[in-house]
C-alpha cells in the first residue's frame, strides 16, 4: 500500500514539474533573446496590469476578457442545445438519419474560418456573425458525438426498456441518453475548444473589443508582451473550461468513475 | 517419477492482503492435475504466478529443475475465452506457435495435420475464426496450445460457457490430445465434476488466502462415467471440502 | 391431490425464420407448448439456437413468422405487464444503482417514489442484496447483478417471470447458490416462472417440467415432468439417472 501512495504523489508531482520548466525555460529563452521579441513572464504580468491604468480600447483587460467569454458562451450554449437535440433525432432516428444527416455532412467539412467572409458580408461585423461563427465551429462535434453516443445503446438495453414498460420518451430519458452522456460530454470538451478557437479568428477581423483584438492590436504595434498577454489568459480560461468540465462528469456520471 | 513442475512455498501478498499462502506441489512429467478451489479463492493470481505474468512475494516455480522463464520455457495457456487470431485460418492458428519457435517445416506440417486429424476438423482448416463457433474456436485454441509441445499447458476454466452434451464432447477431446502429446496438463476449474471427470489428481485449495487444504487422487478407469457410485463418491467428498453456498 | 391446472400461457406452431439477402435461416420452427399457473417450466436446449429468440417473440420484443401465443387466454404481441424477464448478462443499466436498475419498471409505470422504493426494497432484501442498494453493477460480483436482475424482475409483480439462462456466465459454485436462492425466492411468491438453460443438471435441479428442444432449429424433441420432491439432491441416484436420460436424447451442436 505505502509503494502505492509513493507512485500515485509521483503522478501528482510530475505535472507540476513540467510547468515549471515551461515558465523557466520561456524565461531562459526571454533572457537569451533580450525580452523584446520575446518578454519574459515578469513583463507580460506588468503589460497586463498597465491595461488597468491605461485601458485599451476603453476597456481593462478584464472586460475584453469578459467580452470573449460571453461570446463563446452564448455560441456554445446555442451549439450544446441544437446539437445535442439535432443529435438525438439523427441518432435515434433513421429517416431523419438519411436526410437531415447527409444534409449536415456537407457542411461538416467547411472550416469555421472560411465562413468569416461571407458572415461579414451578410452581417457585417456586429455580434451576430461572431456569435453564428462560433456555433458553426462548435455544433459539428457536439451534434456527431450526441448522434454516435446514442446509437451506442445496447438493444438489450432496449428490451429491457421495452419489457418493462417504458414509453418512447421515457426510455430516451432512463436509458439512451444516459448512455449517450460520456459521447455527449467528449464533444462538448471538443466544441469548447473549437469555440476558443473560431472567437479569437472572428475577433481578430475587426472587432472593437475582445481578446482578439488585444492580439490583433499587440501584433500592429509591436506590443510582443500584450500579445503573450492575451494568449496566456486564453489558454488559463481554455484550461479552466476543461477542469470545470471534468468535474461536471464527474458530478453527472458517478458511475463512470 | 519425473517431477516436470515444482512449486515450492509459493507466496503472494498485496501490500498487507495475503492472497496465495505457502504454496507447494509438483506436477509429474504428463500428468493431468486439476486444481479446484471455492469461487474467488485466487486461482487468477495463482495462475498469473505460474505464467510470471506477475512475481510472488516469495517462493519458487521451477521446470525441469531450472527456474521457470518464459524466455527458456514453453508454457501455453488457455483460456475461458477464445482467443484464437483471427486474420489467421484454424491451420495457420495450430501452427502459429511452431513458427514462432522456428521449427522445420516438414515438422510444423506433420504437427498440425496430427493436431487437426485428433480434432477432426481437418474439413475446417482453411476456415478463419469469424466463420467458427464459439466451440470450435476454443478446439482450435486449445489444438494450438497441444501442438507446441509445451513443458506446461494451463488451462483456466476452458469449458465453462458450454453446454454440459458439448462440454462432455470437448472433455473426451482434451483428454484424446493430451494422451497422445504426452503433455503435462494443469487445469483449473470452479466445476468440481469436470474436475474429476478429467484429472488424474485433484488440488483442493482452501478459500483466501489460498493453501492447499488436500488432493485427491482419482484413481478411476477412463472412459469415466459421471452417474457410477465410485464416481459420486469421489465428487460428493470434493463438495463437502469446497461448499460454500 | 391432483390441482386443477390454468393454463397460463399456450403457444401454438410457433415460427421464426429470418430471411436474408438470398437465404433464410430457421432458427425455431413449429414450437407449441403450454405453461400452467404457477410452475416452473425450463425450456433446455443446447448451443445458442433458437432459444433466446424463442423467448423474445413469447414477451414481444421479437416478431414471429407465423403461430400465436396466448397469455392469460389473451393473443398477446407485444410486451405486456403480465410478463418481465431476467437476462442472461450485462442487462443492468450501467449508469443506474441497485435501487434505480429495480425501481425502472415502477418508474415507468409512475408509482410514486416513496411507494416504488418500499416495494423495490422487499425484493432486494429477498434477494440477499440489502446494503447494497446505492452501489453501481460494475462494483458488484457476477451473482449479484443476477441477483439485481432479478429482483428488478419481481418488483413489477408479473403473472409470468421468462428467465434467459440468468446464470449461464455464473461460475459452476456460484451457480449452485443461485439455484438453491431462486427455488427458495419461487416456493415464497409462486410466480410462474418460464426458465431457459443449456445445463442439464441445473434444468433437472429445478423443473418441474422440462421441455427439450433440439439444436437448430429448435422445435420440442421432448417433455419431461420432474416429480422429484424439492429441494432436490445433486448426487441423488434418481436425480443423476434422470440427468442421463435426457442428456442421451439431446442434440450436441457443436
Amino acid at each position: 500500500m505505502e509503494q502505492f501512495k509513493k507512485k500515485n504523489l509521483i503522478y501528482q508531482i510530475l505535472p507540476l514539474v513540467s510547468v515549471s520548466a515551461l515558465i523557466l525555460s520561456w524565461i531562459a529563452f526571454s533572457l537569451a533573446t533580450g525580452g523584446i521579441i520575446f518578454p519574459g513572464p515578469a513583463s507580460v504580468v506588468r503589460r497586463i496590469l498597465k491595461t488597468f491604468e491605461t485601458p485599451i480600447a476603453g476597456m481593462t483587460i478584464i472586460g475584453h476578457t469578459l467580452i470573449s467569454l460571453k461570446r463563446v458562451l452564448t455560441g456554445l450554449f446555442i451549439s450544446c442545445v441544437s446539437g445535442i437535440s439535432i443529435g438525438i433525432l439523427v441518432g435515434s432516428n433513421r429517416y431523419l438519419k438519411a436526410t437531415l444527416g447527409s444534409f449536415l455532412e456537407i457542411f461538416r467539412p467547411i472550416p469555421p474560418i472560411a465562413w468569416i467572409p461571407i458572415m461579414i458580408m451578410w452581417f457585417g461585423i456586429g455580434e451576430l456573425p461572431k456569435i453564428l461563427l462560433i456555433v458553426l465551429g462548435s455544433f459539428f462535434p457536439v451534434m456527431l458525438n450526441t448522434a454516435s453516443g446514442i446509437s451506442l445503446v445496447n438493444k438489450i438495453n432496449l428490451d429491457v426498456g421495452q419489457i418493462f414498460g417504458g414509453s418512447k420518451i421515457s426510455i430516451l430519458k432512463e436509458i439512451v441518453l444516459p448512455t449517450a452522456l460520456p459521447s455527449i460530454f467528449s464533444g462538448i470538451r471538443t466544441s469548447v475548444s473549437c469555440g476558443w478557437t473560431v472567437v479569437l479568428a472572428a475577433e481578430m477581423m475587426g472587432a472593437q473589443q475582445g481578446l482578439g483584438l488585444l492580439v490583433m492590436k499587440g501584433w500592429g504595434i509591436n506590443d510582443m508582451a500584450l500579445v503573450l498577454g492575451a494568449v496566456i489568459i486564453i489558454a488559463f480560461i481554455g484550461a479552466m473550461f476543461s477542469y470545470l468540465l471534468k468535474r461536471a462528469e464527474r458530478l453527472l456520471m458517478p458511475w463512470n468513475r | 517419477m519425473d517431477e516436470k513442475v515444482k512449486v515450492e512455498h509459493l507466496t503472494k501478498k498485496y501490500g498487507d492482503l495475503l492472497v496465495l499462502d505457502d504454496i507447494s506441489f509438483s506436477i509429474k512429467k504428463g500428468e493431468f492435475l486439476c486444481i479446484v478451489g471455492p469461487t474467488g479463492c485466487g486461482k487468477t493470481t495463482f495462475l498469473n504466478l505460474l505464467t510470471k505474468i506477475i512475481e510472488p512475494t516469495s517462493g519458487n516455480i521451477y521446470i525441469d529443475g531450472i527456474p521457470a522463464d518464459p524466455k527458456v520455457h514453453n508454457i501455453s495457456s488457455v483460456f475461458q475465452e477464445p482467443s484464437a487470431f483471427p486474420w489467421l485460418t484454424a491451420e495457420e492458428n495450430i501452427e502459429y506457435g511452431l513458427r514462432i519457435k522456428k521449427y522445420d517445416n516438414k515438422y510444423i506440417k506433420e504437427q498440425s495435420s496430427k493436431i487437426l486429424a485428433l480434432l477432426g476438423l481437418e474439413d475446417y482448416k482453411n476456415v478463419y475464426p469469424r466463420d467458427m463457433s464459439v466451440s470450435m474456436e476454443q478446439r482450435v485454441v486449445i489444438g494450438r496450445a497441444f501442438a507446441m509441445n509445451p513443458d506446461l499447458l494451463l488451462m483456466d476454466e476452458p469449458y465453462g460457457q458450454m453446454d454440459i452434451k458439448m462440454r462432455y464432447y470437448l472433455e473426451d477431446e482434451v483428454i484424446r490430445l493430451w494422451k497422445v502429446t504426452g503433455s503435462t496438463v494443469l487445469f483449473v476449474t470452479h466445476n468440481l465434476e469436470e474436475a474429476v471427470y478429467l484429472a488424474e489428481r485433484v488440488l483442493v485449495l482452501t478459500n483466501k488466502p489460498a493453501t492447499i487444504k488436500t488432493e485427491i487422487d482419482v484413481g478411476l478407469e477412463r472412459p469415466r462415467k459421471v452417474s457410477s457410485p465410485d464416481f459420486v463418491e469421489i465428487r460428493k467428498q470434493l463438495t463437502d471440502m469446497i461448499k460454500w453456498w | 391431490m391432483e390441482q386443477i391446472k390454468t393454463k397460463k400461457v399456450e403457444v401454438r406452431n410457433l415460427s421464426k425464420i429470418f430471411f436474408q439477402k438470398n437465404s433464410s435461416f430457421e432458427v425455431v420452427k413449429d414450437v407449441s407448448f403450454d405453461v400452467y399457473d404457477g410452475e416452473f417450466l425450463v425450456l433446455l436446449g443446447p448451443g445458442r439456437c433458437g432459444k433466446t429468440v424463442l423467448l423474445n417473440m413469447l414477451i414481444g420484443t421479437e416478431t414471429r413468422t407465423s403461430g400465436e401465443i396466448h397469455i392469460n387466454g389473451a393473443e398477446s404481441g407485444k410486451p405486456s405487464p403480465a410478463m418481465s424477464m431476467v437476462f442472461q448478462k450485462k442487462a443492468l443499466l450501467p449508469f443506474k444503482t441497485v435501487m434505480e436498475n429495480v425501481e425502472l419498471g415502477l418508474k415507468f409505470q409512475k408509482i410514486e417514489k416513496e411507494q416504488r422504493r418500499k416495494i423495490c426494497q422487499k425484493y432486494i432484501d429477498l434477494v440477499g442484496l440489502h446494503g447494497f442498494e446505492n452501489s453501481y453493477p460494475h462494483e458488484l460480483s457476477g451473482g449479484m447483478q443476477q441477483r439485481a436482475g432479478i429482483a428488478r424482475a419481481y418488483a413489477v409483480s408479473p403473472d409470468i417471470l421468462i428467465m434467459d439462462e440468468p446464470f449461464g456466465a455464473l461460475d459452476a459454485q456460484t451457480r449452485y447458490q443461485m439455484e438453491e436462492e431462486l427455488l427458495q425466492i419461487w416456493e415464497k411468491e409462486r410466480k410462474t416462472i418460464i426458465f431457459v438453460t443449456n445445463n442439464i443438471e441445473e434444468a433437472v435441479y429445478l423443473a418441474d417440467r422440462i421441455i427439450l428442444l433440439s439444436s437448430c432449429p429448435a422445435h420440442v424433441k421432448a417433455v419431461f415432468p420432474i416429480e422429484l420432491p424439492k429441494p432436490r439432491d445433486l448426487f441423488d441416484p434418481e436425480f443423476l439417472r434422470i440427468r442421463e436420460q435426457i442428456e442421451t436424447q439431446t442434440d450436441l451442436s457443436l
